[in-house]
This record gives structure tokens, C-alpha cells and sequence, in this order.
């Protein structure tokens, strides 16, 4: 076991994020995805902490602050969120069609 | 450890805190004094930041907060800016929200954030400093709007903006992992350790590092959030990001491809200059299609977006030079448009171009502001555009980049036709209701400002060019 | 095959599992709580990368307060029963978006690793000092970021009294 197993599973878990981003149409569900791909820097980082040439504290570091913001971000994403389930006069949110090019 | 070197960032936490708590006191006729207090505030910390740190070149907390004429430029140019946001929003505030503490509150809190960018030395603090302005606009976008479009713009703004986010992080993390430091300095010595060509794992992390920050700016491919989002936010707040958060990302990406991966120049360059073609040429000709004047703008400015990357890919002294003097010249250009669009939007309720037409008649005075806004944007002569585009064509086309500074041209060209077909509304098309425009003595002082400051910037833009200069030697000596 | 390997497999099976759940399942509610299980997969791969703190901070915060506001939200935003949900009809793009951007980084990561090294656990003494010393600037920004959140927050979702 050694840093490039943690690594191409932390590339799985951000592709599998990016894919829910891109293809679903419910913000709550996009919203899911990004967690997922948030996390998966995090393995990625904290990898690389442990399996760095000299002992640092900073891929930790970066971790912790990733996952404060990434708190803080779900918490305002869905207070937007149910503002817009609001103004849609209590239509469900899943309809909106996020991506539109 | 000189903490009175962070007096600028402490003092404006502090009139921030000041203005939010100061909200809580006032009834609600005299809130009034909630937006002078800000400016007052910001022209405080704007003295300070100028007395006390001119001149400086030192580094707090082991290189993770620099304090050189870089940052100092920044810090000045968005204070200058938060100034005339403030004074910009009086009187959409007034009328159209009702919480206008924390909308105070979060703008100074976003300067903060602005700041903070422009001085960061390594990758976690320029990070957190970009969520912090982040976040601050995806309240602000979202702010006091209710109807289904603002709504639905601000939630695809906070979702594309963490998407980012995340490709942001990503590519911090495998540059830090590969390297083994987040210091710029650092990375730059680590790169020139391991040569060329580059390795395979440190170059995804530099292409997913653009590809983040190049969803924050608006570049294309990565814009499609950029006219919704302008459209449906509040006008001010549309201006702030298509000026501010543009600003404080190239002060960022200066520093970051100057000071930090300058060795692997070969290996970017070819990338940027390929999106600074895309983006150039998509915003323009899309512009052209536009019937609502906040999205015309917006692909107009993802179009000056293009021109600012073709400088920062033609990197040198000279191109950062003008890539500096374009974002103050263009951000004090889209701020005049933007303000006769909210004076405009304050008297009629409308932002449609067809809706502006017989500006000329009705309010002279905005019609000529919002001609000078759009020459100025085209690049016409005696205009603040005119100037900070040559300078930024000849630098890019001195960096060797000649066929992209061509294809610039013909999109300067381009993009006059659109402007014009503004302008021939004003002037040339009969209003459907001749009332004069009910523009209060406020709004009126606000644009003159901001007019006399694109007719300054175009005619005499000396004083400003050496302090460019002076910010430019602290990242490329 | 050593024990920590099998371990690694394991976690990174219920990891990817519960992260292909929550992309494809019909039921949001479904998606919420697999979500659940794939960072707490990721929790017991911080333990196996001797991150110890981390893995606690990962269970407190996501599966204590992040699930809680996610399935909050969800009951919240229903009219009428869960029923299934379509995709974006364009999904066959994503997926190929998805696993080009997967080889791309795999393959990169690869061809790039550096020498083999063997894992060392920082130590909790030095990883709370330099929070508060060496990387005391973010920290304190990440606490305005938190406040922006929570006023902005508060605005936002506030009813009534606007224009």
C-alpha cells in the first residue's frame, strides 16, 4: 500500500463528483456531488502528508481548512436553495434545469 | 513579528464589525448613515494602508503575507473601488433592499477578502482568501432579490463557484504534494530543481489550478454561468464582480505565474493563449446577440477578460505593466456603464436596450455618461480604454504573441458595433414616454466622478503608470 | 497481500460504492445518507493514513452536522412524496467528461509518482502549534468565512419583508 493507491482513489472519487455535478438536475443533488469531490482533495492531501519526504503538518493543515469551508458552503448553498424553493411558488426545486448552456 | 504591518487588514475588520453593529442601533429612516460610515471608513484604511506601508518589502509569518508595492497597489485600487461601490448602491439600497446593514457589512467583508489575495505569498492563504471574497458575493448575488430568475441565478452561482472552488483545490493540492511547499518562492526553486520537461503529476495540478481560477473569471470554456448570473443579481452587485473580483483574481494570477511557476512557462503559455483566443473572440461575437444591457455587458466583459489573459501569457515586466493598467482603466469604465444602468434601472424599473432609447432627450447628462462608458470600452481615443489597451497590445505583441494581439484588434473592432448599437438608442431612436429621468443630485455626483476619472485615466494616465511600474518591480524585478 | 492492504481495499470499495450511490440514485433521500456512508468510508482511510484527528473532525462534522442540514433541506424543499427524479438528458457526456478526467489524472499521477516512501503519522502537538502559529492568517479568515456563511445565511432564508 503506498501513496499511489491513495491517489488514483481520491482521482476515482473526484471523477465520480465531477460526474454528478454534470449530470444532475437537482441542486440538492449537485450539491451532494461537490461534497464528494471536496473530500476527495482532502484524501489526496492528507496522502500526501503522510507519505511526504519530510514530516510537515500542512497537507493536514489544508485539510482541515477544506473541510471548514466545505462546511460553511453547504450551509449557505442551502439556505439559496430554499430560497429558491420559495420564489417557485413551492414547486420542487428538482426542476431546475441547472446547466444551461 | 511587526503585527502593525496587518493595520490596514485589522482597521477594516474593525469598520466592518462597526457597520454591522452600528445596523443593529439604527431606526429605520436614518440608515442612511450606514453607507457613510463606510466610506468613511474605507478612505481611513486607504490613508493608513498608503502612510504606513509605502515603500515596504517585507514578508509576515514566514512568507505567507507579503507586504510590497504589489499589495499596496491592490489594497489602494480596492479600497478606491469599495468607495464607489458604496456610493453606487445609496440609492438602489434605499429603494429596492431591506437589510442594508449586512449588505454593507458583506461588501467591506469582501474588500477584506480582495486584499488579503493581492498579498498573499502562498497557495492555503490566497485559498481562503478567494472562498472568503467567494462566499461574500455568492450572499451579495443573492441578496434581497425574489422572483424566479435572481433566484435561480444565485443558485447556479454558488454551485459553479464551489465547483471551481474544488478544481481550485485540487490542483493546489497535487502542485503541494509533488513540490512539498505552498510558498511561491519555494514552489519557484522546487520547479527549477526539477527541470524540464515537467513532471506529468505537477502539470495537472498547474493545468487544474487555471481551469479553477478560470471558472472565477469568466473564461471560456468555463463562462457559462457569467450572463445569468450578471442578469439576475442586483445591479450594483453585478458591477462589483464584473470589476472587483475580476481585479483581485488577476492580482492573484500575476503573482501566482510570475513569482511561482514562472520555470514552467513553456508548458502554460500555450494554454492561456489558446483560452485568451477563445474567450476574446466567443464573448465578443455573443455580445453581439444580447438584448438586456447587464448581459451585454457581461459578455462584454468576458471578451476583456480574453485581452487580460493574452497579457498575462505574454508575461514580462511590460505585460504585467499593462495587464494592472487595463484592470484599472476597464474596472473604472464598466463601473460608469454600470452606473448609468442603475441609475436607469432606480428611475424606470427597466433594463432592456430597447428600453434606452430617447436617453438623450430625457436625461442628457447619463446619456452622455453611458456614451463615454461605452467609447471607453470600445477603445476610442481620449478615453481611459484607449490608453490601457495600447499599452496592453503593445506589451503582449513585445512578448512575441503577434497573431493573438491581430485577433484582439478585430475584436476591439467588433465589439464597437454592439456599443454603438447602444448608443444609437440614446440618440437616434424617439423615447415612447418623454418624461425627463427622476435622477437624484447624489447619483449625478457619483457619475461625474466616475466620468471625470475614465477622461483622466485616457488623457493623463502618467501618475498612475509609475505606480504601476513600482507594483510590477516588486513581482518581476 | 498484507492486512493494511486488504483494509485499504475494503474502505475504498465502500468509498467508491457509496460515491457512485449518491450520483446515480432516482430517491435524493438515498443519495443523502449514502453519501453518509462513503466520507465515513473516507474517515476510516484517514486512520489507515495515521491521521487520527482528522478522522474524528471528518465523522463529527459530515456525518454530525452536514447529513443533518442536507436531510433538513430535503424534507423542507418536499410538496408531495419522493418520487424518482430524471438526470440531465445529456448524462452520456458527463460520463465521458467524467472518465477522461479520471485516466487524465490517473495517468499523470503514475507516470509522475515519486520514490517510494513509507507512511509517518504527523504528530498532534505540532499539527495543533502550527495551526495557531505558522498558518495563523487562514485560520483567521476561515473564521470570517464562517461568519459571511452564517450572516448571509440568515438573510438570505429570512421570509418576507422585501420588495
Amino acid at each position: 500500500m503506498s501513496l499511489i493507491h491513495f491517489q488514483v482513489l481520491s482521482a476515482a472519487l473526484f471523477s465520480i463528483g465531477v460526474y454528478g455535478v454534470l449530470a444532475r438536475r437537482s441542486a440538492v443533488m449537485v450539491l451532494l456531488a461537490l461534497e464528494l469531490m471536496l473530500n476527495a482533495v482532502n484524501v489526496n492531501l492528507i496522502a500526501f502528508a503522510a507519505y511526504g519526504e519530510q514530516v510537515q503538518a500542512t497537507g493536514q493543515v489544508i485539510a482541515i481548512f477544506v473541510i471548514t469551508v466545505a462546511a460553511a458552503e453547504v450551509g449557505l448553498a442551502m439556505a439559496i436553495i430554499l430560497r429558491l424553493f420559495r420564489d417557485r411558488a413551492s414547486v420542487d426545486v428538482d426542476e431546475v434545469d441547472l446547466m444551461k448552456w | 513579528m511587526n503585527y502593525l504591518l496587518f493595520a490596514p487588514e485589522f482597521t477594516l475588520t474593525a469598520v466592518a464589525f462597526a457597520v454591522l453593529g452600528v445596523d443593529l442601533f439604527l431606526p429605520r429612516d436614518k440608515k442612511g448613515y450606514l453607507p457613510a460610515l463606510s466610506v468613511v471608513g474605507l478612505i481611513g484604511v486607504f490613508v493608513l494602508s498608503l502612510r504606513y506601508l509605502w515603500g515596504r518589502d517585507t514578508d509576515l509569518y514566514d512568507g505567507l503575507f507579503l507586504i510590497d508595492n504589489f499589495s499596496l497597489f491592490f489594497k489602494a485600487f480596492f479600497l478606491v473601488l469599495g468607495v464607489m461601490v458604496v456610493l453606487s448602491s445609496v440609492d438602489y439600497v434605499k429603494k429596492h433592499l431591506s437589510r442594508p446593514g449586512e449588505y454593507y457589512g458583506i461588501l467591506i467583508f469582501s474588500i477584506l477578502a480582495m486584499m488579503l489575495m493581492a498579498a498573499s505569498g502562498e497557495l492555503l492563504t490566497a485559498y481562503i482568501s478567494l472562498e472568503l471574497l467567494s462566499f461574500s458575493l455568492y450572499v451579495l448575488v443573492s441578496y434581497g432579490r425574489h422572483g424566479l430568475k435572481p433566484s435561480e441565478a444565485g443558485v447556479k452561482y454558488i454551485l459553479l463557484g464551489a465547483f471551481a472552488s474544488a478544481l481550485l483545490l485540487y490542483g493546489i493540492s497535487q502542485v503541494y504534494g509533488m513540490l512539498g511547499t505552498t510558498r511561491f518562492d519555494e514552489i519557484h526553486a522546487a520547479l527549477l530543481l526539477e527541470g524540464t520537461p515537467l513532471n506529468p503529476a505537477v502539470l495537472v495540478g498547474l493545468v487544474l489550478i487555471i481551469a479553477g481560477l478560470g471558472f472565477k473569471v469568466a473564461v471560456v470554456p468555463f463562462h457559462m454561468w457569467a450572463p445569468d448570473v450578471y442578469e439576475g443579481a442586483p445591479t450594483p452587485v453585478t458591477a462589483y464582480l464584473a470589476v472587483g473580483s475580476k481585479a483581485a483574481a488577476f492580482a492573484l494570477i500575476l503573482r501566482l505565474f510570475s513569482q511561482a511557476f514562472m520555470p514552467a512557462f513553456d508548458d502554460w503559455q500555450i494554454i492561456l493563449v489558446i483560452l485568451a483566443a477563445l474567450t476574446m473572440t466567443v464573448g465578443n461575437l455573443v455580445a453581439m446577440a444580447q438584448q438586456n444591457i447587464k448581459r451585454m455587458l457581461a459578455y462584454s466583459s468576458i471578451g476583456q477578460v480574453g485581452y487580460l489573459l493574452m497579457g498575462v501569457a505574454a508575461l514580462s515586466p511590460l505585460a504585467s505593466n499593462g495587464v494592472i493598467l487595463h484592470l484599472v482603466g476597464y474596472g473604472g469604465t464598466n463601473l460608469l456603464a454600470f452606473m448609468c444602468v442603475i441609475v436607469f434601472y432606480n428611475a424606470t424599473n427597466k433594463e432592456e436596450i430597447a428600453d434606452f432609447a430617447g436617453l438623450a432627450d430625457r436625461s442628457p447628462f447619463v446619456a452622455m455618461a453611458m456614451s463615454a462608458a461605452l467609447l471607453s470600452l470600445a477603445g476610442l481615443p481620449f478615453f481611459a480604454g484607449f490608453t490601457t489597451k495600447f499599452y496592453l497590445f503593445t506589451a503582449a505583441a513585445d512578448g512575441g504573441l503577434l497573431w493573438l494581439v491581430g485577433l484582439a484588434i478585430t475584436n476591439s473592432l467588433i465589439s464597437l458595433y454592439y456599443y454603438m448599437m447602444v448608443m444609437k438608442q440614446m440618440y437616434m431612436v424617439p423615447a415612447d414616454d418623454n418624461t425627463p429621468l427622476n435622477v437624484s443630485m447624489f447619483s449625478c455626483g457619483v457619475l461625474g466622478m466616475l466620468l471625470a476619472g475614465v477622461i483622466i485615466i485616457g488623457v493623463y494616465p502618467g501618475p498612475l503608470v509609475n505606480a504601476i511600474q513600482a507594483a510590477t518591480k516588486a513581482i518581476l524585478p | 497481500m498484507s492486512l493494511s492492504l486488504v483494509v485499504f481495499y475494503l474502505l475504498g470499495a465502500v468509498c467508491l460504492g457509496g460515491a457512485v450511490g449518491v450520483v446515480v440514485s432516482r430517491n435524493v433521500v438515498h443519495s443523502a445518507l449514502l453519501l453518509l456512508v462513503s466520507l465515513m468510508g473516507v474517515a476510516g482511510l484517514y486512520l489507515l493514513l495515521l491521521a487520527e484527528f482528522l478522522a474524528l473532525v471528518q465523522v463529527l462534522i459530515y456525518g454530525g452536522a452536514i447529513t443533518i442540514i442536507v436531510l433538513f433541506v430535503i424534507m423542507l424543499t418536499r410538496v408531495q412524496e419522493f418520487r424518482a427524479m430524471k438526470d440531465n438528458p445529456q448524462w452520456p457526456l458527463a460520463v465521458v467528461a467524467a472518465l477522461a478526467m479520471f485516466v487524465l489524472l490517473a495517468a499523470a499521477m503514475i507516470k509522475g509518482a515519486p520514490s517510494e516512501t513509507t507512511r509517518q503519522s504527523v504528530s498532534f502537538e505540532e499539527l495543533g502549534s502550527s495551526l495557531f502559529t505558522q498558518w495563523a492568517v487562514p485560520f483567521e479568515v476561515a473564521s470570517l468565512v464562517l461568519l459571511v456563511a452564517l450572516i448571509g445565511a440568515i438573510v438570505i432564508a429570512r421570509e418576507g419583508g422585501e420588495e
